[in-house]
């Protein structure tokens, strides 16, 4: 066999070793007998909501941290840099833990937040926490690698053509920079819906889709878990899929 | 116009340049050409005047980096009209105005991977023009331009420029594109070593650094034997030439001398500036010959094509009219005949 061949079958083994669960999924599905259990409906749409919550502030929070990453040199920025991968490092469980020891009843920040009104303990504000945490960082490593891929030079010609660097950012960088972007988005989104470690300890309610799935496998069994399963992918994969191809096929400009 | 400028990174420079038309920096590549026209655009940290201090959208200038920076994402007539305020229609008619007066006619909706490196370059200089600055500044205009289509399309260029009444200053190594301009200044050590009309500059070199620029490559230092009649006798490493006494001669005992390779011929007689030489390597160019030749300094002369071709190895009569030695004070201790080309010829 040729060493050319090798390779091919040595990538087709390894890519049918990652699609196996997917086919299995394929497989064991009782697709006649699918029906939600109850509160799954419900799941969907806390999932949905939150995690398009928790998009805005990660896009708000983010963007402005990945440009100054991305375009600044200062005195510390390996720190800066270090500090933003933290969250992304830390494993799910030590992150949840984390927040409840900051944001929770007794922390340093949630009392004083509890006093003023706002309870970061199992409500919809330490869901959108938790999601925040979960999938800022992925965000912000994208961003910036998508500004990192702007040219300086049209960035300077904008501002030499006589318009203001806030000008030049949404006319020049934005654009040449959408796709990037648009892949850090759909990571973040994946990501936020997804996430179950820090959830679970932050926010056990309201219950999106993975905490939910982990309920039904745990009182009913695995036959309750598909129909819910099945729609997590569906509300999951699109996007990101989409954007992942298209980033890989990059040629627009 | 004058324009001034000094700047520490990323190189010490301390320029000030008289403008007057389309004027050439000539200096060689890492000399700091492209940080003074950053420098000059405010995109640089630098000391300049006019418009010290002024973040770069506040400066009336048009930049037009080497490969032109046009932006990819939008077409030509949306580049120019980057710079355009007011409705819409009205920045499209506009931009499709200069777009015409750049012989761009018909292709406002074209992107830029849609366009020949000369088209792209015209949409930026539209693009500039739209912000109607007061000065223009060309990084290596000649750079991205085909060699065959070259010398037109910077003639060309120029003409626009000089159509829209803009100064400008264009930043080179290429000694041919000064010749079209109406200025040159040299850049070296990051000083201008010398600025004037180009016949002035090309003729009357003031300095090694400067000569080198012109694009001369036989430069030595000679020692003046006499000085009678008008005409001074120079020792250059055993080669005796005669050259017209310049005004600033007085005592000096050594001199610099450059010789342009197209200003040597072939001797007919036994006049003056007359010496033989052996030819140590021989390379056509077009219908000329350039040949270098042990003249006991190592000399390059460009030679019209004659019946046969100098083969490595013959003996060649040489003539130079004195008129065509030109010489020049030295002055600094830095200012040394060592050209590359001319150590590397004789090592």
């Amino acid at each position: 066999m040729s060493a050319k061949r090798t390779i091919a079958a040595l990538g087709l083994l390894a890519t049918a070793t990652l699609a196996l669960p997917f086919a299995g999924l394929l497989w064991a599905t009782p697709w006649l007998r699918l029906h939600y259990a109850a509160g799954d409906l419900g799941a969907l749409w806390v999932s949905i909501g939150y995690t398009l919550l928790a998009l805005v502030i990660v896009v708000a929070l983010g963007t402005p941290l990945a440009w100054w990453l991305a375009r600044h040199r200062f005195r510390g920025k390996w720190l800066v840099d270090a500090l933003v991968l933290l969250p992304l490092l830390s494993p799910p469980l030590a992150m949840g833990l984390l927040l409840v020891i900051s944001y929770g009843p007794y922390g340093w920040v949630g009392h004083p937040l509890q006093r003023a009104g706002l309870l970061l303990t199992n409500t919809p504000a330490a869901f959108v926490l938790a999601q925040v945490y979960a999938s800022a960082p992925y965000y912000v490593v994208s961003a910036r690698a998508a500004f990192e891929g702007v040219p300086r030079e049209l960035e300077h010609i904008g501002l030499s053509l006589g318009r203001s660097p806030w000008r030049v950012f949404w006319r020049v960088t934005v654009p040449l920079s959408t796709l990037g972007l648009a892949a850090g988005v759909a990571l973040a989104w994946v990501r936020a819906l997804g996430e179950f470690g820090i959830v679970l300890i932050v926010a056990y309610f309201p219950q999106g889709i993975p905490v939910k799935l982990w309920v039904n496998l745990q009182e009913v069994g695995l036959d309750a878990v598909y129909p819910l399963l099945w729609t997590f992918f569906a509300v999951a994969l699109p996007l990101p899929l989409v954007l992942g191809l298209a980033s890989r096929r990059q040629a627009i400009y | 116009m004058r324009v001034a400028c000094r700047l520490e990174r990323p190189l010490p420079l301390d320029v000030d340049l008289q403008l007057d038309g389309f004027t050439v920096l000539l200096g060689a590549s890492g000399s700091g050409k492209t940080s003074l026209l950053k420098a000059i655009a405010g995109l640089v940290a630098a000391r300049t005047e006019p418009w010290s201090g002024a973040p770069p959208q506040r400066r009336p200038v048009g930049y037009l980096p080497q490969g032109y920076a046009l932006f990819p994402h939008l077409r030509a007539w949306q580049n120019v009209a980057f710079a355009l305020d007011g409705p819409h229609a009205e920045q499209r008619r506009r931009a499709g105005a200069l777009l015409q007066r750049m012989g761009l006619s018909g292709l406002d909706q074209r992107h830029p991977r849609e366009l020949s490196g000369g088209q792209q370059q015209r949409v930026a200089l539209a693009r500039a023009l739209a912000r109607e600055p007061q000065l223009l500044l060309l990084d290596e205009p000649t750079s991205a331009l085909d060699a065959v289509t070259r010398d037109q399309l910077l003639a060309e260029l120029i003409g626009l420029i000089r159509a829209a009444g803009v100064p400008a200053l264009a930043a080179t190594h290429d000694p041919h594109a000064a010749a079209l301009a109406d200025r040159v200044a040299l850049l070296a050590g990051g000083r201008i070593v010398q600025q004037g009309p180009p016949a002035e500059v090309f003729t009357q070199p003031a300095s090694f650094a400067a000569a080198r620029l012109a694009g001369i490559r036989n430069l030595y230092t000679a020692r003046v034997v006499a000085h009678e009649g008008g005409q001074v006798t120079l020792d250059c490493a055993g080669l005796r030439l005669r050259a017209a006494v310049p005004p600033w001669l007085g005592g000096s005992e050594e001199v610099g001398v450059a010789i342009r390779a197209e200003a040597l011929a072939l001797a007919t007689g036994d006049g003056s500036n007359t010496f033989t030489a052996r030819a140590v390597a021989v390379r056509a160019e077009g219908l000329l010959h350039r040949v270098t030749l042990d003249a006991g300094p190592v000399i390059e002369a460009l030679l019209p094509a004659a019946v046969t071709a100098p083969q490595v190895g013959d003996g060649l009569s040489l003539t130079i009219a004195a008129a065509h030695v030109q010489l020049f004070e030295l002055d600094i201790a830095a200012d040394q005949p060592s050209a590359p080309a001319v150590a590397s010829r004789s090592g």
